[in-house]
Protein backbone atom coordinates (compact mmCIF):
# COMPACT_ATOMS: atom_id res chain seq x y z
CA UNK A 1 0.00 0.00 0.00
CA UNK A 2 1.37 3.67 -0.68
CA UNK A 3 1.49 5.57 1.62
CA UNK A 4 -1.16 8.24 0.04
CA UNK A 5 -3.61 5.17 0.42
CA UNK A 6 -2.43 4.66 4.18
CA UNK A 7 -3.21 8.76 4.76
CA UNK A 8 -6.92 7.94 2.53
CA UNK A 9 -7.21 4.83 5.17
CA UNK A 10 -6.37 6.79 8.02
CA UNK A 11 -8.72 10.01 7.40
CA UNK A 12 -11.93 7.79 6.71
CA UNK A 13 -11.83 6.31 9.77
CA UNK A 14 -12.81 9.65 11.42
CA UNK A 15 -13.96 11.91 9.39
CA UNK A 16 -12.34 15.34 9.69
CA UNK A 17 -13.89 19.17 7.99
CA UNK A 18 -11.51 20.35 5.72
CA UNK A 19 -12.16 23.78 4.48
CA UNK A 20 -11.09 24.20 0.60
CA UNK A 21 -11.20 28.06 -0.14
CA UNK A 22 -9.84 28.21 -3.59
CA UNK A 23 -13.52 27.19 -5.27
CA UNK A 24 -13.17 28.64 -7.79
CA UNK A 25 -10.33 26.65 -9.21
CA UNK A 26 -12.10 23.78 -11.24
CA UNK A 27 -9.58 21.25 -9.61
CA UNK A 28 -10.33 22.18 -6.33
CA UNK A 29 -14.27 21.38 -7.13
CA UNK A 30 -13.09 17.73 -8.83
CA UNK A 31 -10.95 17.37 -5.58
CA UNK A 32 -14.05 17.97 -3.20
CA UNK A 33 -16.16 15.95 -4.74
CA UNK A 34 -13.80 12.80 -4.85
CA UNK A 35 -13.39 13.84 -0.71
CA UNK A 36 -17.03 13.69 -0.12
CA UNK A 37 -17.80 10.78 -2.26
CA UNK A 38 -14.45 8.96 -1.19
CA UNK A 39 -15.41 9.90 2.59
CA UNK A 40 -12.03 10.86 3.17
CA UNK A 41 -13.45 13.93 5.04
CA UNK A 42 -16.28 16.25 5.05
CA UNK A 43 -15.40 19.03 2.55
CA UNK A 44 -16.22 22.85 2.88
CA UNK A 45 -15.52 24.87 -0.08
CA UNK A 46 -15.62 28.50 -0.11
CA UNK A 47 -16.41 30.10 -3.35
CA UNK A 48 -18.93 32.50 -5.11
CA UNK A 49 -21.25 31.82 -7.58
CA UNK A 50 -20.98 27.90 -6.92
CA UNK A 51 -23.34 25.54 -6.58
CA UNK A 52 -22.71 21.73 -6.56
CA UNK A 53 -25.64 18.99 -5.02
CA UNK A 54 -24.35 17.66 -1.50
CA UNK A 55 -21.44 19.95 -1.70
CA UNK A 56 -21.23 22.31 1.29
CA UNK A 57 -20.71 25.52 -0.17
CA UNK A 58 -19.96 29.23 1.66
CA UNK A 59 -19.56 32.03 -0.18
CA UNK A 60 -17.84 34.80 2.73
CA UNK A 61 -19.25 37.94 1.33
CA UNK A 62 -23.02 36.28 2.23
CA UNK A 63 -21.95 34.26 5.26
CA UNK A 64 -23.17 35.13 8.51
CA UNK A 65 -20.08 33.72 9.83
CA UNK A 66 -18.58 36.99 8.12
CA UNK A 67 -19.62 39.55 10.97
CA UNK A 68 -18.53 37.05 13.55
CA UNK A 69 -15.76 36.60 12.28
CA UNK A 70 -14.78 40.44 11.75
CA UNK A 71 -15.86 41.14 15.39
CA UNK A 72 -13.67 38.42 16.55
CA UNK A 73 -10.43 39.82 14.53
CA UNK A 74 -10.96 43.45 15.65
CA UNK A 75 -10.86 42.67 19.34
CA UNK A 76 -8.49 40.84 19.14
CA UNK A 77 -6.34 43.49 17.35
CA UNK A 78 -5.41 46.73 18.98
CA UNK A 79 -5.26 49.04 15.86
CA UNK A 80 -7.88 47.01 13.16
CA UNK A 81 -10.96 48.11 13.40
CA UNK A 82 -14.65 46.10 12.40
CA UNK A 83 -14.40 47.81 9.01
CA UNK A 84 -10.84 46.30 8.29
CA UNK A 85 -11.28 43.61 9.67
CA UNK A 86 -14.40 42.39 7.16
CA UNK A 87 -12.14 43.76 4.41
CA UNK A 88 -9.71 40.58 5.57
CA UNK A 89 -12.53 38.30 5.85
CA UNK A 90 -14.28 38.65 3.01
CA UNK A 91 -10.89 37.20 1.70
CA UNK A 92 -12.01 33.60 0.91
CA UNK A 93 -8.18 32.35 2.46
CA UNK A 94 -8.26 34.23 5.32
CA UNK A 95 -12.11 33.22 6.09
CA UNK A 96 -11.16 29.79 5.46
CA UNK A 97 -8.23 30.07 8.32
CA UNK A 98 -10.63 32.34 10.77
CA UNK A 99 -13.42 29.18 9.95
CA UNK A 100 -10.05 26.38 11.60
CA UNK A 101 -9.36 29.46 14.21
CA UNK A 102 -12.74 29.08 15.28
CA UNK A 103 -13.83 25.44 15.21
CA UNK A 104 -15.80 25.56 12.17
CA UNK A 105 -13.05 23.46 10.73
CA UNK A 106 -10.37 21.25 11.66
CA UNK A 107 -7.81 22.06 8.72
CA UNK A 108 -7.42 24.23 5.60
CA UNK A 109 -5.79 23.26 2.39
CA UNK A 110 -4.75 26.02 0.30
CA UNK A 111 -2.56 27.63 -2.12
CA UNK A 112 -3.54 26.14 -5.48
CA UNK A 113 -4.11 29.92 -6.33
CA UNK A 114 -1.96 31.98 -4.25
CA UNK A 115 1.38 32.44 -2.93
CA UNK A 116 2.70 30.07 0.07
CA UNK A 117 3.28 33.94 1.90
CA UNK A 118 -0.18 34.77 1.22
CA UNK A 119 -1.15 31.12 2.90
CA UNK A 120 1.61 31.83 5.60
CA UNK A 121 0.09 35.51 6.65
CA UNK A 122 -3.22 34.62 6.51
CA UNK A 123 -2.52 31.33 8.10
CA UNK A 124 0.13 33.39 10.93
CA UNK A 125 -2.68 35.93 11.63
CA UNK A 126 -5.91 34.04 12.11
CA UNK A 127 -4.79 30.60 13.19
CA UNK A 128 -1.38 30.97 15.03
CA UNK A 129 1.23 29.41 16.04
CA UNK A 130 1.99 26.92 18.57
CA UNK A 131 3.07 26.92 22.10
CA UNK A 132 7.11 27.60 21.90
CA UNK A 133 7.03 27.89 18.16
CA UNK A 134 7.58 31.58 16.77
CA UNK A 135 7.89 30.83 12.93
CA UNK A 136 5.92 28.60 10.39
CA UNK A 137 8.10 25.94 8.60
CA UNK A 138 7.43 22.64 6.39
CA UNK A 139 8.93 19.57 6.12
CA UNK A 140 9.06 16.73 3.35
CA UNK A 141 8.24 13.11 3.75
CA UNK A 142 10.59 10.89 1.26
CA UNK A 143 9.89 7.68 0.48
CA UNK A 144 12.83 5.87 -1.01
CA UNK A 145 12.01 2.85 -3.17
CA UNK A 146 15.20 1.28 -1.75
CA UNK A 147 17.94 1.96 0.94
CA UNK A 148 20.60 -0.37 2.36
CA UNK A 149 18.74 -3.23 3.44
CA UNK A 150 15.07 -2.03 3.21
CA UNK A 151 12.26 -1.08 0.84
CA UNK A 152 10.31 1.86 0.83
CA UNK A 153 12.54 3.74 3.44
CA UNK A 154 10.69 6.44 4.91
CA UNK A 155 12.51 9.74 5.84
CA UNK A 156 11.07 13.30 7.09
CA UNK A 157 13.28 16.30 5.42
CA UNK A 158 12.85 20.15 7.39
CA UNK A 159 12.91 22.87 6.44
CA UNK A 160 13.35 22.68 2.53
CA UNK A 161 10.63 25.31 1.98
CA UNK A 162 10.16 28.16 3.94
CA UNK A 163 13.02 29.42 6.07
CA UNK A 164 16.08 30.87 4.08
CA UNK A 165 18.68 31.49 6.72
CA UNK A 166 16.85 30.27 10.55
CA UNK A 167 18.51 31.22 13.57
CA UNK A 168 19.94 28.31 16.05
CA UNK A 169 16.49 29.14 17.95
CA UNK A 170 14.91 29.04 15.20
CA UNK A 171 16.37 25.57 13.65
CA UNK A 172 15.69 24.28 17.07
CA UNK A 173 12.02 25.18 16.67
CA UNK A 174 12.06 23.30 13.27
CA UNK A 175 13.62 20.15 14.67
CA UNK A 176 11.35 20.04 17.41
CA UNK A 177 7.88 20.64 15.69
CA UNK A 178 8.91 18.49 12.53
CA UNK A 179 9.82 15.52 14.39
CA UNK A 180 6.13 15.77 17.03
CA UNK A 181 4.67 16.05 13.39
CA UNK A 182 6.52 12.80 12.27
CA UNK A 183 5.81 11.05 15.15
CA UNK A 184 2.14 11.86 15.03
CA UNK A 185 1.28 11.52 11.16
CA UNK A 186 3.96 8.27 10.34
CA UNK A 187 3.26 6.73 13.60
CA UNK A 188 6.92 6.44 14.26
CA UNK A 189 9.42 7.03 16.68
CA UNK A 190 11.29 10.12 15.38
CA UNK A 191 15.17 10.28 15.94
CA UNK A 192 16.16 13.60 15.06
CA UNK A 193 19.56 14.29 13.45
CA UNK A 194 20.87 18.12 13.13
CA UNK A 195 22.77 17.60 10.13
CA UNK A 196 25.92 19.72 9.26
CA UNK A 197 29.04 19.64 7.39
CA UNK A 198 30.43 18.80 10.78
CA UNK A 199 30.24 15.87 13.39
CA UNK A 200 30.78 16.13 16.70
CA UNK A 201 32.92 19.20 16.86
CA UNK A 202 35.22 17.88 13.59
CA UNK A 203 35.16 21.24 11.80
CA UNK A 204 35.41 24.43 13.37
CA UNK A 205 33.27 27.65 12.01
CA UNK A 206 30.06 29.77 12.90
CA UNK A 207 27.57 27.45 10.61
CA UNK A 208 28.76 24.69 12.95
CA UNK A 209 28.48 26.16 15.84
CA UNK A 210 24.72 27.65 14.17
CA UNK A 211 23.52 23.68 14.64
CA UNK A 212 25.47 23.23 17.98
CA UNK A 213 23.59 25.52 19.75
CA UNK A 214 20.30 24.60 17.91
CA UNK A 215 20.95 20.93 19.19
CA UNK A 216 21.67 22.21 22.80
CA UNK A 217 18.09 24.84 22.60
CA UNK A 218 15.96 22.00 21.08
CA UNK A 219 16.62 19.28 24.11
CA UNK A 220 15.55 22.21 26.35
CA UNK A 221 12.18 22.73 24.27
CA UNK A 222 11.36 19.02 24.14
CA UNK A 223 13.98 16.70 26.50
CA UNK A 224 11.19 13.89 25.66
CA UNK A 225 12.57 13.78 22.09
CA UNK A 226 15.29 11.89 20.85
CA UNK A 227 18.04 14.50 19.10
CA UNK A 228 21.30 14.74 18.54
CA UNK A 229 23.52 16.81 16.60
CA UNK A 230 25.86 18.01 14.65
CA UNK A 231 26.27 15.15 12.42
CA UNK A 232 27.56 15.05 8.62
CA UNK A 233 24.66 13.14 6.74
CA UNK A 234 26.94 9.84 6.63
CA UNK A 235 27.23 10.02 10.30
CA UNK A 236 23.25 10.48 10.61
CA UNK A 237 21.90 7.84 8.25
CA UNK A 238 24.43 5.04 7.84
CA UNK A 239 25.39 2.58 10.67
CA UNK A 240 28.65 1.82 9.58
CA UNK A 241 30.31 5.18 9.35
CA UNK A 242 28.30 6.35 12.65
CA UNK A 243 30.15 3.59 14.40
CA UNK A 244 33.58 5.13 13.40
CA UNK A 245 32.65 8.51 13.94
CA UNK A 246 30.05 9.46 17.00
CA UNK A 247 30.19 7.30 20.15
CA UNK A 248 27.18 6.71 21.99
CA UNK A 249 24.36 8.20 19.97
CA UNK A 250 20.84 6.87 19.05
CA UNK A 251 20.20 8.81 16.54
CA UNK A 252 23.80 8.36 14.11
CA UNK A 253 23.56 5.58 12.31
CA UNK A 254 19.65 5.75 12.17
CA UNK A 255 17.94 8.92 11.68
CA UNK A 256 14.64 8.95 10.28
CA UNK A 257 14.13 12.94 10.33
CA UNK A 258 16.94 15.12 8.82
CA UNK A 259 17.04 18.89 10.02
CA UNK A 260 19.26 21.09 7.11
CA UNK A 261 20.78 24.11 8.48
CA UNK A 262 19.47 26.05 6.19
CA UNK A 263 16.71 26.50 3.23
CA UNK A 264 19.75 25.78 0.30
CA UNK A 265 20.77 22.55 2.03
CA UNK A 266 17.33 21.21 2.44
CA UNK A 267 15.93 21.95 -0.38
CA UNK A 268 19.03 21.08 -2.74
CA UNK A 269 19.00 17.68 -0.69
CA UNK A 270 15.19 16.87 -0.76
CA UNK A 271 15.43 17.65 -5.08
CA UNK A 272 18.43 15.06 -5.39
CA UNK A 273 16.86 12.63 -3.30
CA UNK A 274 13.62 12.67 -5.51
CA UNK A 275 16.03 12.82 -8.24
CA UNK A 276 18.70 11.32 -8.36
CA UNK A 277 17.50 8.09 -5.69
CA UNK A 278 14.24 8.30 -7.13
CA UNK A 279 12.46 8.94 -4.11
CA UNK A 280 8.91 10.17 -4.09
CA UNK A 281 8.14 13.39 -2.30
CA UNK A 282 4.97 14.45 -0.21
CA UNK A 283 5.02 18.02 1.01
CA UNK A 284 5.83 20.57 1.80
CA UNK A 285 3.43 19.92 4.34
CA UNK A 286 3.34 23.43 6.48
CA UNK A 287 3.67 22.97 10.60
CA UNK A 288 4.05 25.20 13.19
CA UNK A 289 0.19 26.68 13.60
CA UNK A 290 -1.73 25.98 16.02
CA UNK A 291 -4.53 23.84 13.57
CA UNK A 292 -3.00 21.91 10.38
CA UNK A 293 -2.71 24.58 6.96
CA UNK A 294 -1.25 23.12 4.13
CA UNK A 295 0.14 24.90 0.73
CA UNK A 296 -1.05 23.44 -2.43
CA UNK A 297 1.70 24.10 -5.11
CA UNK A 298 0.24 26.19 -8.28
CA UNK A 299 0.53 23.04 -10.46
CA UNK A 300 -1.27 20.81 -8.13
CA UNK A 301 -3.68 17.85 -9.46
CA UNK A 302 -7.25 16.93 -8.55
CA UNK A 303 -5.59 14.01 -7.23
CA UNK A 304 -2.56 15.44 -5.33
CA UNK A 305 -5.15 18.10 -3.41
CA UNK A 306 -7.03 14.79 -2.41
CA UNK A 307 -4.42 12.86 -1.20
CA UNK A 308 -2.71 16.36 0.67
CA UNK A 309 -6.21 16.39 1.98
CA UNK A 310 -6.19 13.39 3.71
CA UNK A 311 -2.65 14.35 5.32
CA UNK A 312 -4.27 17.16 6.52
CA UNK A 313 -7.49 15.31 8.18
CA UNK A 314 -4.77 13.06 9.59
CA UNK A 315 -3.07 15.89 11.23
CA UNK A 316 -6.22 16.76 12.59
CA UNK A 317 -7.16 13.49 13.97
CA UNK A 318 -4.11 13.98 16.49
CA UNK A 319 -4.86 17.41 17.70
CA UNK A 320 -7.08 16.24 20.30
CA UNK B 1 1.02 65.47 -3.10
CA UNK B 2 -1.87 63.86 -4.97
CA UNK B 3 -4.88 62.87 -2.53
CA UNK B 4 -4.64 59.25 -2.88
CA UNK B 5 -0.79 59.98 -1.86
CA UNK B 6 -2.08 61.58 1.17
CA UNK B 7 -5.03 59.31 2.45
CA UNK B 8 -2.33 55.92 1.68
CA UNK B 9 0.32 57.77 4.27
CA UNK B 10 -2.50 58.89 7.01
CA UNK B 11 -3.54 55.10 7.20
CA UNK B 12 0.20 53.67 7.10
CA UNK B 13 0.62 56.51 9.76
CA UNK B 14 -2.78 55.50 11.79
CA UNK B 15 -1.95 51.38 11.44
CA UNK B 16 1.91 51.14 12.23
CA UNK B 17 1.86 54.20 14.61
CA UNK B 18 4.39 56.04 12.84
CA UNK B 19 4.54 59.42 13.11
CA UNK B 20 3.44 61.18 9.27
CA UNK B 21 6.56 63.16 8.97
CA UNK B 22 8.55 59.73 8.78
CA UNK B 23 6.59 58.55 6.16
CA UNK B 24 7.82 59.05 2.31
CA UNK B 25 7.54 56.87 -0.62
CA UNK B 26 10.95 55.32 -0.60
CA UNK B 27 9.93 53.91 3.11
CA UNK B 28 9.54 49.91 3.24
CA UNK B 29 6.95 49.23 5.31
CA UNK B 30 9.22 45.96 6.81
CA UNK B 31 12.53 47.56 6.86
CA UNK B 32 11.62 51.26 7.63
CA UNK B 33 8.09 51.63 9.59
CA UNK B 34 8.39 48.55 11.58
CA UNK B 35 6.07 46.17 9.95
CA UNK B 36 6.01 42.62 10.42
CA UNK B 37 6.19 41.07 7.19
CA UNK B 38 3.12 38.87 8.01
CA UNK B 39 0.94 42.01 8.28
CA UNK B 40 1.23 43.48 4.91
CA UNK B 41 -2.58 41.69 4.72
CA UNK B 42 -3.76 43.40 7.22
CA UNK B 43 -2.18 46.79 5.58
CA UNK B 44 -3.64 46.01 2.02
CA UNK B 45 -7.22 45.65 4.31
CA UNK B 46 -6.67 49.18 5.79
CA UNK B 47 -6.32 50.82 2.24
CA UNK B 48 -9.84 48.59 0.74
CA UNK B 49 -11.32 49.97 3.36
CA UNK B 50 -9.67 53.37 2.92
CA UNK B 51 -10.69 53.26 -0.75
CA UNK B 52 -13.58 51.11 -0.76
CA UNK B 53 -11.55 48.89 -3.20
CA UNK B 54 -11.00 45.02 -3.22
CA UNK B 55 -7.47 43.93 -3.96
CA UNK B 56 -6.35 40.29 -4.17
CA UNK B 57 -4.45 38.47 -1.20
CA UNK B 58 -1.23 38.05 -3.20
CA UNK B 59 -1.18 41.57 -4.47
CA UNK B 60 -0.51 42.88 -0.69
CA UNK B 61 2.83 40.88 -1.68
CA UNK B 62 4.38 43.14 -4.28
CA UNK B 63 3.15 46.31 -2.30
CA UNK B 64 6.32 46.74 -0.42
CA UNK B 65 6.99 50.41 -0.04
CA UNK B 66 4.40 53.33 0.25
CA UNK B 67 5.38 54.42 -3.36
CA UNK B 68 4.34 51.46 -4.48
CA UNK B 69 0.86 51.96 -2.24
CA UNK B 70 0.32 54.57 -4.06
CA UNK B 71 0.59 53.44 -7.23
CA UNK B 72 -1.09 50.25 -7.01
CA UNK B 73 -4.11 52.17 -5.55
CA UNK B 74 -4.00 55.03 -8.23
CA UNK B 75 -3.82 52.14 -10.82
CA UNK B 76 -7.19 50.34 -9.31
CA UNK B 77 -9.03 53.46 -9.00
CA UNK B 78 -8.17 54.61 -12.40
CA UNK B 79 -9.54 51.10 -14.13
CA UNK B 80 -12.57 50.83 -12.01
CA UNK B 81 -13.25 54.63 -12.93
CA UNK B 82 -13.94 55.17 -9.08
CA UNK B 83 -11.86 57.76 -6.36
CA UNK B 84 -13.87 57.78 -3.68
CA UNK B 85 -16.47 55.42 -1.53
Amino acid sequence: MSLIDTFLEKARKEKKRIVLPEGNDERILQAARTILDKGIATPVVLGKNLSLTGLEIINPDTSPLLDKFASLYAAKKENITEGIARKLVRKNLFFGCMMVAHGEADGIVAGIAHATASVLQSAGLAIGYLKDVHIPSSFFIMVLPQFLEEKNKILVFADCAVNINPSAQELAEIAVTTGKNAGDILGIEPRIAFLSFSTKGSASHTDADKVIKAVEIAHGIAPELIIDGELQLDAALIPRVAQKKVKLSEVAGHANVLIFPDLDSGNIAYKLTQYLAGATAYGPILQGFKKPVCDLSRGATADDVVGITAIVAVQAQRRH
Amino acid sequence: MSEVAERVKKVVSRQLKVQPEKINEGSEFVKDLGAESIQSIELVAAFEEEFGITMDEDAALSVRTVGTAIEFIEKHLSETGRNNE
